[in-house]
Formats: C-alpha cells, structure tokens, sequence
C-alpha cells in the first residue's frame, strides 16, 4: 500500500492549452440543439426512453412537461443515491431543461428550494416554462456556470448534477464550487461519466471531442 | 473552512451510449455512465482525518 498525498490528480486541474470560452461556446450550440430540436439524433439517447435506461422512476416524471423531457440528456440518475428530503435545499449544476430540477422540487416540496443553473439560455427557458406549467414555486432558474454558482456559501443542502462535470473546462474549479455551495455535511449526487483509458493531453484540447 | 469531500462512492456503471442516434467519438476512450456520491466534511478536523487515512493499492 503506497499512502497517496492530498496533491489534485492531474486529470482534475485546468487543461493547459484548452481554449476555455470555446469549449463554452461549442458545448452551449450543440446543448442549445438538444433544447430546440430533440429529436434531431445526437450521439447520446435523450429523453424519456434515456430516462428510462437510467432508471428514473415513473412517478417521478409525472407532472413535468413532455418539453422538458424531451430535451433530458443526462448520464446517470442522481435521486438513485438517494431520495432528497422534505424542506431541504439543492443545487442543480447544469440543469439543461429542467427534469432533474423538477423532480427535486417534488422531492423537497413547499418548504425545499431548488436552484438550477446553466450556461445554454434556450435549455433555462424550456425549464422555466415547465416550472410556470406546474405552478412550481419552490424551483428558480439562473443562467450561470458552475465555477461561479448563484448561491451563497453553505446555501445547499444537497448539489445534483447529471452528464455536466465532464463538460467543466476545470473540473476542480467546479469542485471547490460546489463545496462553497454546500453547507457542513451537505451531499453530492452526481450522475456522469466515466473513462476507462487514459485520455492524452492532445485528445484534451480536442473541442470536437468533448462536445462528441 | 477548506474542508473538501469525503465518503466518496461509484456507485453504478452502465453504458450508456450504445445505440445512441450518432456515434461517439470519444467512445474510444471507454466511456461509461456512472453515479457516485460525497460528502462534504463537516468540519476541518474531520477533512484532515480522512487526508490522513488516505490510501489505495498501487
């Protein structure tokens, strides 16, 4: 057993050479397609049959608009880690059109609040119209990034994130964020994704990869 | 407080891009949905303890 030091794997740290504001403007497109065209074909699965796959329970689904989920894109389901509780306060970080918002603003009801957060304006405005749809007073919508989340610090009591950290030009700047946000204790459920071989520097820098 | 996350936990992995629409070009590099969860410390001390108690198999 060889004890690892608190030093950030370098997989963690800002990408040297990666042009930032690009890599922003290439993700908000192709996120601004899935909004206004769904069922254009993308190399991911979108909506309620990749809800399906991921194991979203149907109750949790019922009452949100179809236009919210069909523009759903995420990776993984974060209420599989565990169902958020009555009154308690969440962060969505890249919460795109709205399903995983909604679903927690059920989740936490009347007393919970819900902020959700993302960079692509035509996904903020699928989510508010959903919101408006299901009188949903407890969820609000903010056009952001997750290096610089709206909230307070030790604001949450919960930060849910769904097929969005992969996309973070500088993924410990979105950890320490998200840290900010959370209060002592407070939980991370996060679905996204995994890489099983080394990814090179070149491939990194590769905009057309991320966003493919 | 500088506390981080500890209690960190994959916990599923699928693929979850076969049969998509289009292919993935970063398929080539193995990847999988996943879920995983953390916590954040709840104080300093706790944050150094588990520093502390870090280790893995190399």
């Amino acid at each position: 057993m060889i004890p690892v030091t608190a030093k950030v794997p370098a997989a963690a740290e800002a990408i040297e050479g990666l042009d930032r504001d690009e890599l922003r403007r290439a993700i908000r497109d192709e996120y601004a397609m899935v909004a206004t065209e769904p069922a254009r074909g993308f190399h991911f699965h979108t909506g309620r049959p990749l809800a399906a796959l991921l194991g979203y329970e149907t109750g949790w689904l019922e009452g949100i608009p179809e236009s919210t989920i069909a523009s759903f894109a995420g990776t993984g389901n974060p209420f599989a880690l565990g169902t958020l509780r009555n009154g308690e306060f969440v962060v969505d970080v890249g919460c795109g059109a709205g399903i995983d918002s909604l679903i927690a603003s059920k989740m936490v009801g009347p007393t919970g609040r819900v902020r959700g957060v993302d960079m692509t304006a035509p996904m903020l405005e699928r989510a508010a119209a959903s919101a408006r749809a299901m009188s949903a007073s407890n969820v609000e919508f903010t056009l952001g990034y997750a290096e610089q989340l709206p909230v307070p610090d030790a604001w949450a009591d919960v930060v849910i994130s769904n097929g969005v950290m992969n996309l973070f030009p500088d993924k410990l700047a979105g950890l320490r964020e998200m840290a900010r946000a959370l209060k002592p204790g407070g939980r991370l459920q996060i679905g996204d994704i995994l890489v099983s071989k080394t990814v090179p520097l070149s491939a990194k820098r590769d905009i057309g990869l991320w966003k493919g | 407080m500088a506390a981080g996350f500890v209690g960190f936990q994959i916990t599923w992995r699928a693929d979850v891009f076969s049969g998509a629409p289009q292919s993935s070009s970063a398929a080539q590099f193995g990847t999988v949905g996943i879920n995983f969860r953390a916590r954040k410390a709840v104080s300093e001390e706790e944050w150094n303890r588990e520093l502390a108690a870090l280790n893995c198999a190399v």
